[in-house]
């Protein structure tokens, strides 16, 4: 197995020909995978919050809106083309079911409507997708083959 | 409005001591509900960015319990046990006189006597602080996980996610019966209710 790039919480790292991205224990975040099939650029960004309504926008890789579109940007800087690029994403899980929990049970699904609507907008195709459950999941990607891998606890490894 | 990055010498003084008193009684409870001597160490208050967080609770992917309490009132917050599986064994050996090897072998009961043990620290905890402090606070009914410690640390960080960069945590060990075990009870308010808290105790400096 070749190094692992570890992508954290509100973080982003680009591979490209090979190398394996991986973010660990999503939670109600989302992993998303954005692949350049053609020039094998993939990079992995791990959201937290739907939507950037910071006033300083001090870390846009935090939120769905802002982070996949800097991502998108920094992809298009070493070469990456929009007309080619796929995502794939996991996660969006709630974690704990709260009876009267406020908007906490809702911020797996609110990521998920967000990121959909945010790749829609621009004009990005989800390939596969894995979200949503109970379960915390690894995602791991593979800049070689644009192959996704999510590992969760006391379930199979599921590969898209 | 203070950040968590901005706090004071005192205040943190003041918050270590909240905890302290917190930690101090929820140990007294869970030492009467497992009939056996429990003791605390050093409380910490610690004020971590998200991947510092899960790097010091010991990695994303260890599988843990979680009890999770919701704070509303004057004091809005979430309260987590996080319980490994030292600490699960202890609780199962005097509560239901059983031990489990992994997390899947958990029943009902064992799950109940879990989550009874980690609401019954955390309703301590929270009451002793709203009586020093003269305040209400109500608690939502406890939930429970068993999934990646990550996981289950990004719900509070994703609560307060669009007010702070920073988590704040305060906690302690928990040593039962002379062995250390693993057991952190961390409360995360939001930064209004920790404001509003340390005006109270008069120690916010504005």
């Amino acid at each position: 197995m070749n190094d692992k790039l570890v992508v954290g919480i509100a973080d982003m790292k680009m591979a490209r020909q090979n190398g394996m991205l991986v973010t660990y224990a999503l939670g109600s975040c989302i992993g998303i995978c954005l692949y350049d099939p053609l020039i094998q650029l993939a990079a992995l960004v791990h959201i937290m919050l739907p939507l950037n309504m910071e006033t300083g926008r001090k870390s846009p890789l935090k939120y769905a809106d802002t982070g996949i579109c800097e991502t998108l940007r920094r992809m298009e800087a070493q070469g990456g083309s929009r007309t080619r690029i796929v995502a794939k994403i996991a996660g969006g899980a709630r974690m704990f079911e709260t009876p009267g929990g406020g908007n906490l049970g809702n911020i797996g699904q609110r990521n998920i409507e967000s990121t959909h609507m945010v790749l829609r907008r621009e004009g990005i195709r989800l390939l596969r997708e894995d979200v949503g459950g109970t379960v915390a999941r690894t995602l791991l990607f593979d800049a070689a083959s644009g192959q996704a891998c999510v590992r969760s606890y006391g379930k199979p490894e599921l590969i898209f | 409005m203070k950040n968590y990055e901005d706090l004071n010498v005192l205040e943190l003084d003041t918050i270590r001591e909240i905890g302290s008193i917190g930690t101090g009684n929820a140990a007294t409870a869970l030492s009467s509900m497992l009939g056996c001597e429990v003791r605390i160490d050093m409380p910490e208050v610690r004020i971590m960015g998200y991947n510092e967080a899960i790097d010091w609770i010991g990695g994303p992917e260890v599988i843990t319990a979680g009890v999770l309490v919701h704070m509303s009132g004057e004091l809005n917050g979430i309260m987590l046990s996080v319980q490994q599986m030292e600490f699960v064994n202890l609780v199962l050996q005097r509560m239901v006189g059983r031990t489990v090897q992994e997390y899947e072998q958990l029943d009902d009961l064992d799950r109940s006597a879990l989550v009874e043990v980690g609401n019954i620290m955390i309703s301590t905890f929270i009451n002793a602080l709203s009586s020093l402090a003269e305040i209400t606070t109500r608690l939502t009914v406890p939930a429970f996980a068993v999934d990646m410690q990550g996981a289950i640390l990004t719900v509070p960080m994703a609560e307060f996610g669009g007010q702070s960069d920073y988590i704040m945590t305060i906690g302690a060990n928990f040593i039962c019966a002379g062995k250390a075990v693993p057991c952190q009870l961390l409360l995360s308010p939001d930064i209004r209710s920790l404001n509003f808290l340390l005006k109270k105790l008069g120690v916010l400096d504005e």
